[in-house]
């Protein structure tokens, strides 16, 4: 790949301002939603500016993880908020203080480092990244990497044990029951019961963990959604969102 | 290695996608007709995309309310560019790549997973319950089709000790790797129609959805979403041509004719199974995806590995 270092400047450039410009965006933006991909768009554009290092391995694992990451991340920031999927505007600043003290020490930091730092003066000589990087990994950075790994892959079984439908709590659609298609009764499976109403406010939590969600939740908004969805598949999926 | 002027590649990339996305919306009508029993009609199949696209154009474009317009209209865009950046890297012939780097493998996976991202404005945007639960539902089982996809993948660059689709190509001069690595193309296949959410895993545009990230689309950007979707079809069949079944390898013909047919067949497989397998429900896809096709992917590299050793 041989390009005019003209190029490559311009890129960079336009890659290094872009990266800073969404990230930046990140914070003036109203939505959850689009913060995250902005973001996403940031990350991007550091991995084209690996690319220009030649690291092009890295750059595109960069970009193809950093995919699937930011949009599970947003779906996980949007199931743990208050502002059901995400489409409610809300204020992505907080703590101003804190934040711009925190910006300030951050930037002179780094700046500081870009200032002392000695950088090479000379571009390194182009050689296969891609198999010097495997026998790395496989090489001396070996026990870090397959340490991290299995680390990695360990909260995953377990992430994976307790969000799992017969995970550790039983089975996550015991005690959930389809709506009722009569106000007057509790659920289409049985009737009404005398409860109290103390539950009421946690059933947004409760649906979220996957817990007897329809035993107290019977009669509160989002009825379409829940009616819906249960008609179709089987009480699961999507009636978490129910009106708050 | 040659050097492509960037022109050629545009233009041929832009040819290369739109051949593939007119033979993929006939292959569509044909295989649809057939199976609801319509004989005799090849003359509609042929021209019916270009009526689809013509009627979809001068359709108005309905709207919700209080859309976010911009990640709206920006959605089907993203996903048609990414399918043409998958389809950039696949190898036409020995000498003919539009985009020719040493990690095209991964390029194309990147690619494939970037491509989550637009299904979800696309669904969100529109600020309207069903095309929300289906954005919803796609992220939420993206990771189910792209580790089988990934894993598929990978699996060939292992005999080629190579991620440059040029070696994986040469790699399969003796045996192709669908023959090799038997695993790795129905792997492949499925998962991938998964990330283009097409046939039996439609699942984020279903009709239970009633068209999900799509029931709010019409006119201009339903043609834009239409044609991003068959585009990565497209580009998926043309992966799996040159990956599993020896892209331009072959007798007689010159590459570049064999290469046509076997991303030709690919399409047209992917393309009918909307027509011939039914729906999976979404829950039960995400069991089979982690206890199944997962496992089965990971035996499959190591068949990969055992079969080069």
């Amino acid at each position: 790949m041989t390009s005019s270092p003209l190029l490559v400047d311009i890129a960079f450039w336009f890659f290094g301002v872009m990266s800073v410009v969404t990230g930046w965006l990140v914070f003036r933006t109203d939505s959850m939603v689009r913060a995250s991909f902005f973001l996403l768009a940031s990350f991007l554009n550091v991995g084209v500016l690996l690319l220009l290092m030649r690291s092009e391995y890295l750059s595109l694992i960069l970009i193809l993880m950093m995919a699937g990451e930011m949009a599970i991340m947003a779906i996980f920031m949007l199931m743990f908020m208050m502002n059901p999927a995400g489409l409610n505007p809300m204020n992505m600043v907080h703590q101003h203080r804190a934040a711009v003290a925190g910006g300030i020490a951050a930037f002179v930091a780094l700046a500081g480092i870009g200032l002392v730092a000695r950088f090479p003066d000379r571009p390194a000589r182009p050689q296969p990244v891609t198999e010097a990087l495997g026998k790395e990994l496989l090489g001396d950075s070996m026990l870090v990497f397959e340490s991290a790994g299995t680390a990695l892959l360990a909260t995953m079984v377990a992430a994976i044990a307790l969000a799992s439908s017969r995970g550790r709590y039983g089975s996550a659609y015991e005690g959930s029951d389809a709506p009722p298609l009569d106000p007057d009764t509790r659920t289409a499976d049985a009737p009404a019961e005398p409860e109290p109403d103390e539950h009421e406010g946690h059933a947004g939590m409760e649906g979220m963990a996957g817990m007897d969600h329809g035993g107290d939740g019977g009669g509160d908004g989002g009825e379409g959604m829940a009616g819906m969805d249960h008609s179709g598949m089987d009480h699961r999926g999507m009636d978490h969102g129910r009106g708050s | 290695m040659s050097v492509t002027p960037a022109w050629a590649a545009v233009a041929g990339v832009a040819g290369a996608v739109g051949a593939g996305v007119y033979i993929a919306a006939v292959a569509d009508r044909a295989v649809g007709a057939t199976v609801a029993g319509e004989r005799g009609r090849a003359g509609r199949a042929l021209g019916g995309p270009f009526r689809a696209a013509a009627l979809w154009l001068v359709q108005g474009r309905a709207t919700t309310e209080r859309p976010d317009a911009r990640a709206w209209a920006l959605a089907p865009a993203l996903y048609l560019g990414l399918a043409a950046v998958a389809v950039s890297v696949v190898p036409l012939t020995r000498n003919v790549t539009a985009v020719d780097v040493d990690a095209g493998l991964v390029l194309f996976g990147a690619a494939q997973a970037l491509a989550v991202i637009p299904v979800f404005p696309n669904g969100w945007s529109s600020n309207s319950m069903l095309p929300l639960i289906g954005a919803f539902r796609f992220i939420a089982e993206a990771l189910s089709y792209e580790m089988p996809n990934l894993l598929a993948l990978l699996s060939v660059s292992v005999p080629a000790s190579s991620l440059a689709l040029g070696d994986i190509v040469t790699s399969q001069h003796h045996l192709w790797n669908v023959v090799r690595i038997p695993l790795g193309l129905p792997l492949f296949l499925f998962a991938g129609a998964g990330l283009a959410f097409w046939g039996p895993v439609d699942l984020p545009d279903g009709a239970d959805l009633g068209g999900g990230t799509q029931a709010e689309t019409s006119g201009a950007h339903l043609l834009a979403w239409t044609t991003g979707r068959l585009a990565m079809l497209f580009a998926i069949s043309a992966m799996g041509a040159a990956a599993f079944l020896g892209g331009w390898l072959g007798p007689v013909l010159p590459g570049a004719a064999w290469m046509i047919v076997k991303t030709v067949a690919l399409l047209v497989v992917l393309v009918s199974s909307r027509h011939l397998v039914a729906r999976v429900r979404p829950e039960r896809y995400v069991v089979i995806s982690w206890a199944v096709l997962i496992p089965l992917a990971l035996v499959n590299v190591i068949v990969a590995a055992a079969v080069s050793l």
